[in-house]
């Protein structure tokens, strides 16, 4: 199973939207960071993480989400996730990402 | 008697999910329900990206072995690329500090028991218990 992508900027909102399925873990890590860079990058706005469709996240896709929420903030800019599947919102809640990140 | 599954693995991030895979569905013959088994997934996914954070190596990297008791699950995942340098081992980078304390800290919290041994020499091994209720 690997990840795939769809990013696109939501004028409306004046947001990043990048819709997520598959899984994120530390082989499909580093093209998500590349990802989620390259985008913000692009235009400095906040991010908003569709994860309807993902059906797992690790330990390393949640620390590239920190890493960009650190950096995000510095602009004043937020990263969020939008519709975590059960199983990752119990993974957000255990960490405590849950109040940062949803 | 319990019942033992060994898988041995090469050091390379693709085939992680094969091990999803593979203890997800021997936590299912065990009789775990559908959160259970997640809990167990998650863990054992997290112990095989600690070992391949000290560095890639290409064959029989790690261990992955699961015995299925009458009242439990025993996951223990080997490091064998060990002879690993130490110095590296205590003082991982700053960048990866947080998110290895972070694979740990999850393994705890979905486990029943966890064990991490590592002795000078020898891989760390992190054995996990799961409790059939």
């Amino acid at each position: 199973m690997s990840l795939q992508m769809v990013s696109s900027f939501d004028l409306s909102s004046n947001c990043w939207k990048i819709e997520l399925s598959g899984e994120i873990d530390i082989s499909t890590a580093d093209i998500f960071r590349e990802t989620l860079e390259k985008i913000y990058h692009e235009k400095k706005n906040n991010i908003i993480l569709h994860f309807d469709h993902l059906d797992y996240i690790d330990s390393t896709g949640l620390g590239v989400i920190i890493g960009a929420y650190g950096k995000m903030k510095e602009n004043n800019n937020r990263i969020q996730i939008l519709n975590p599947k059960k199983n990752i919102q119990k993974l957000l809640i255990i960490t405590d990402l849950d109040q940062m990140l949803l | 008697m319990a019942d033992l599954l060994k898988f041995s693995m090469p050091g390379k991030p693709e085939y992680v999910g094969v091990v999803r895979l593979a203890v997800s569905s021997a936590a299912n013959c065990a009789g775990f329900g559908l959160e259970a088994i997640e809990d167990i997934r998650v863990a054992v996914s997290e112990a095989c990206t600690n070992v391949l954070k000290h560095g890639e190596q290409e064959e029989n990297c790690y261990e992955v072995e699961c015995r299925i008791e009458k009242d439990r699950f025993v996951i223990r995942v080997t490091d064998l690329c060990g002879g690993y340098d130490t110095e590296k081992y205590l003082m991982p980078s700053v960048g990866n500090a947080k998110e290895s304390g972070l694979g740990i800290f999850i393994i705890k919290a979905l486990m029943d028991e966890v064990d991490i041994l590592s002795t000078l020499g020898e891989g760390t091994k992190i054995q996990m218990v799961k409790y059939l209720l």
